[in-house]
């Protein structure tokens, strides 16, 4: 609104949209693993994000541990509990109709964001570590944003590493291509189902603890991550893993070019907009799914 | 068992609902009114609660209202209107409690005062600060703090005064927030500012990014923000993250609490917000009052507390005045009341629009706040402009 | 049990003259959430299609009903007919995308599309007030209110129940039990699901419209809350999800279990909602009902 955009503000923005598109790509690859090895859509995704930050505040509060040290601990601590999920709950529903494991994840995501409350309130916490910015030319490239894209392009990495190369990894591969294939070749299919899980919680406890330092934390911080990470995964394909790459960091260009031409608030319906034009043009993502 | 399901349930549901007896005329005055005790609004609900607590704790101490013992009846409408709506109904029809007391926030505000009317029921809304509620030609609603639009207005007059020129206006899309931000606009026109920016964010938003990389290359004098306290935070960390440099920069809710100076820390420094009241004001007996409140609920009040306590003495003067509980004679005293209490003037026009009552304009300075404006209740001087995030 | 049924109704039916004006509009948030649970019901308990926003079709119906009633002047029953129409007309525009796909695409654009509607009602200020919200012009009418609630809750039952004992229902139930087996028998998947998705947003259209007018102040944030899908999803299951009368049940029991026991431990009452919700598929998918239909052999059409 009555603001010419010049190229120095457009600049900025894809700075900003690059910078949280990481985040988005590490943590929609979490959300990504578990539909491609279990075809289950974890909509307790962002709540366990949401865990993930706090681990990080807990740390840092109360025995002020570096928030960046952090990061490592909250994916064990996350890895835990997403293995005790999947132990627990989910592997009952991963054979049953959509429908269930749609409905049990949903339940599972309204009781963890309901236990934070209990415990934590609903009170704002902020992890005040690093801010301001390094200012290069006209641009300021945000401190913590910074960290956080560093963090989340070198865990995106080594994920892609593992997948690709680990015997773990190429379990984990051969099971979502095809469940009965990999079993015929000796793959702990219950193994992996439970492993991944724990994985992919672990993403989504990186993508909590590297947004503790970026933004304030409460308990339903999570519910726009299951959303979003949903939506990479249908850009970059389903099953498509170096597809969340490409789905993450296209969503936060598109919301932050958005949010400059148009406001901030209809950023939110552009990206919804796509999500609906994709699934009509082209659902199998753009980069064409199914491919690892 | 399912045909006779439903028949035991309609039976438990009638018990329900029709097994409060009414009280009688001797026992106390109950006071209803349903507050914002979990959900969105929780903390600052509960401060007004306590304010309602204190009320009532000292109008007995004094003997009671109209010889009778008060008794508040509060239930928890979970920050939802429509919650709010249904258990006012009950308060009136099911309870018959003898007065009602506002809830928190415009908007639950705005819901109910349509039942309060229905039954024609005086309603105090201590902490309703949106004027449409009471311009729409309701008889029984009185309003206690100051409207919405006036929040920025501290900020803007400073701002004029000392020869800005230019002001971005950005605000949460909520009732209180849009009228907070629509009053900083028309008031900046009027005193010869030009408003180069506005833009309203959703709430819950996190990421002002692109919102700020606007504002900078409007490059105003003056921001000012009609926020809440998350937003307020976001806003000012990605304030200094772009390097965005006002000279004067404000905010409206939240940016009193001292919360919003220990997640800041330093960077909380010169900035402007605007309260409805603060403890350090020199209004008979405030201070003492402070202490008594942090003795009773071992934490600090916040200006919803204040309100709260003094929107429920307001009442209980008018229908000391009135003598008398029925709804148009108190109504008559209330608009006829002019009244000093700890959280300030009371005195409203002919629609029960609030028009003594002052807000306060401060800055965060050295870790506290310092009243700059308006001159008569200041006690500091604002520390102007505010430096570069490079030069601190 | 047809006797049962009128007895019921007839009580129902008389209830306003002896209730005070709390009582009716608790009886009436009942058949609210009897319209609601019922119509997430059609679509989601019968395809097997999870509907994560269907407040979207509430919000949608609100301020449909509510605009045609400040600003056009509308009496009140044809706006809420009219939120039932705009409710349909927005199951077209989300449901001809997502469902021509098979699997989860369905149930995330749903969970996304609240808070879109929410963007889009609080950006086109003209129309709807924004943040403002919208102001309807005082009028009590609650008790009007309560019979046409009434009314629509009977009808979406009644309607569940002509759907789960027509072939078109059967053809639903397969869509659930085996979508590929489903299209293979020449069944039109798409179809049926989006006639079933569109059949189910009239009911929280009209509900939404009501809602609007009986409150008379409606804004963004408080119409489109995650909190009203998630209760009308919890009520289904814990009656019954796939049957006629267990979203009666469910909205009946939990609505009064709410008001009555919940309202004093507000903390605990949504985890709760979650533990059932878990509970439910893990350990009796089918509801309350589905275990009484078990039980006393009960016919499959209740």
């Amino acid at each position: 609104m009555n603001v010419v955009v010049t190229p120095a503000m457009l600049g900025q923005v894809i700075i900003s949209g690059i910078l949280s598109g990481a985040l988005y790509a590490m943590v929609a690859l979490g959300l990504g693993l578990i539909f491609g090895v279990m075809r289950v859509i974890n909509i307790a995704h962002g709540p366990l994000l949401m865990l993930g930050s706090y681990t990080t505040y807990f740390l840092y509060a109360h025995f002020g541990i570096n928030p960046l040290l952090t990061v490592p601990i909250a994916m064990a601590v996350l890895f835990v509990v997403g293995v005790l999920l999947q132990r627990g709950l989910v592997f009952r529903v991963v054979d049953a109709p959509e429908l269930s494991s749609l409905l049990l994840t949903f339940g599972i995501s309204i009781m963890l964001v309901n236990l934070a409350q209990l415990a934590f309130t609903s009170d704002l916490r902020a992890v005040e570590y690093i801010t301001g910015s390094w200012l290069v030319g006209g641009l300021a490239f945000s401190k913590p944003r910074m960290i956080a894209f560093v963090f989340a392009a070198a865990v995106t990495a080594l994920s892609f590493l593992v997948l690709k190369f680990t015997r773990l990894g190429k379990a984990i591969r051969a099971t979502s291509q095809s469940r009965e294939v990999a079993m015929v070749c000796g793959v702990d299919v219950g193994r992996i189902h439970m492993l991944t899980f724990g994985f992919a919680s672990a993403l989504a406890a990186a993508g909590g603890a590297l947004l503790a330092v970026i933004v304030a934390i409460q308990p339903e911080m999570g519910g726009v991550w299951t959303f979003k990470s949903f939506l990479v995964i249908v850009l970059g394909g389903a099953g498509n893993y170096p597809g969340a790459l490409v789905g993450g960091l296209l969503l936060g260009l598109v919301e932050q070019v958005a949010s400059l031409f148009l406001t901030t608030q209809l950023s939110e319906v552009v990206a919804y907009v796509l999500l609906v034009l994709v699934l009509l043009v082209r659902p199998s993502g753009l980069l064409g799914g199914r491919q690892t | 068992m399912t045909s006779k399901a439903p028949t035991a349930l309609a039976v438990a549901l009638a018990l329900a609902v029709g097994g409060v007896m009414p009280a009688t005329a001797q026992g106390p005055i109950r006071i209803g009114a349903s507050l914002s005790l979990t959900g969105t609004y929780a903390k600052l609900g509960k401060n007004q609660h306590e304010g309602y607590q204190l009320c009532e704790k000292e109008v007995n101490g004094k003997g009671g209202l109209l010889g009778r013992k008060v008794q508040f009846v509060v239930y928890d409408d979970q920050s939802m209107p429509a919650t709010a709506v249904r258990l006012y109904e009950k308060l009136i029809t099911e309870d018959m409690v003898d007065a009602i007391m506002g809830p928190y926030s415009s908007p639950v505000t705005e819901a109910a005062v349509n039942v309060t009317e229905k039954y024609k029921k005086v309603m105090v809304a201590p902490l309703a600060a949106t004027t449409s509620i009471f311009k729409k030609g309701r008889k029984y609603i009185f309003m206690v703090i100051s409207p919405a639009e006036v929040y920025l207005e501290g900020l803007v007059d400073m701002a004029a005064k000392r020869g800005l020129k230019t002001v971005a206006v950005v605000n949460e899309d909520t009732l209180f927030s849009k009228a907070a931000a629509s009053g900083a606009v028309e008031l900046a026109k009027k005193k010869g500012m030009q408003v180069v920016f506005t833009e309203a964010y959703p709430k819950g938003n996190t990421d002002f990014s692109a919102l700020l990389t606007k504002i900078k290359a409007a490059n105003p004098d003056v921001i000012a923000a009609a926020t809440y306290f998350d937003d307020a935070v976001a806003l000012t960390r990605q304030m200094k993250e772009l390097n965005v440099n006002p000279k004067m920069y404000g905010v409206t809710v939240g940016g009193d609490l001292p919360e919003f100076y220990d997640t800041l820390k330093q960077n909380a420094e010169y900035i402007y917000g605007a309260t409805q009241w603060e403890h350090t004001l020199p209004y008979a007996g405030n201070q003492e009052w402070f202490e008594s409140y942090k003795k009773e609920f071992a934490h600090d009040p916040s200006y919803h507390s204040a309100a709260g306590y003094a929107g429920c003495l307001v009442y209980a003067e008018a229908a000391k005045r009135a003598n008398s509980l029925d709804a148009d004679k108190v109504r008559e005293q209330l608009l006829k009341l002019e009244m000093r209490t700890i959280f300030g003037d009371y005195k409203v026009d002919a629609d029960g629009f609030q028009v003594a009552h002052k807000m306060v304009t401060f800055q965060w300075q050295k870790e506290k706040k310092v009243t700059v404006w308006p001159d008569d209740l200041s006690k500091g001087k604002p520390l102007f402009p505010t430096p570069a995030w490079t030069g601190r | 049990m047809a006797a049962a049924i009128l007895s019921v109704l007839a009580a129902l039916a008389a209830y306003p003259v002896v209730g005070t004006g709390y009582g009716v509009r608790s009886v009436q948030q009942i058949f609210m959430w009897i319209a609601l649970a019922g119509s997430w019901n059609l679509i989601s308990g019968l395809t097997g299609y999870v509907s994560f926003g269907h407040v979207a079709f509430f919000g949608a119906g609100a301020y449909a009903g509510a605009i045609l009633v400040a600003s056009a002047g509308w009496p009140w029953p044809l706006a809420a007919l009219a939120g039932g129409a705009a409710a349909v007309v927005l199951a077209v525009v989300i449901g001809y995308p997502c469902l021509r796909l098979k699997g989860p695409y369905f149930a995330i654009a749903m969970l996304g599309l609240n808070e879109v509607l929410r963007a889009l009602v609080s950006y086109f200020e003209g129309l709807t007030g924004g943040g403002n919200g919208l102001s309807l012009p005082t009028l009590d009418a609650s008790v009007p209110i309560y019979y046409v609630m009434g009314v629509l809750a009977v009808v979406v039952t009644a309607m569940s129940w002509l759907i789960v004992t027509s072939r078109f229902g059967l053809r639903l139930m397969t869509i659930r039990e085996d979508e590929v087996a489903a299209e293979a028998m020449g069944i039109d998947t798409f179809h049926h699901k989006l006639a079933a998705l569109l059949l189910s947003a009239v009911g929280p259209g009209v509900a939404g419209a009501l809602m609007a007018r009986d409150q008379g102040y409606i804004e963004p944030i408080s119409v489109f809350p995650l909190a009203i899908t998630v209760t009308m999803i919890v009520m289904a299951l814990f009656g019954g999800k796939g049957t006629v009368f267990g979203p009666v049940l469910g909205a009946a029991a939990l609505f009064v279990a709410q008001e009555i026991v919940w309202a004093r431990y507000p903390y605990v009452h949504p985890l709760l909602f979650g533990a059932i919700i878990v509970g439910v598929v893990l350990l009796m998918p089918r509801g309350v009902l589905g275990l009484l239909q078990q039980r006393y052999r009960l016919p499959r059409t209740i």
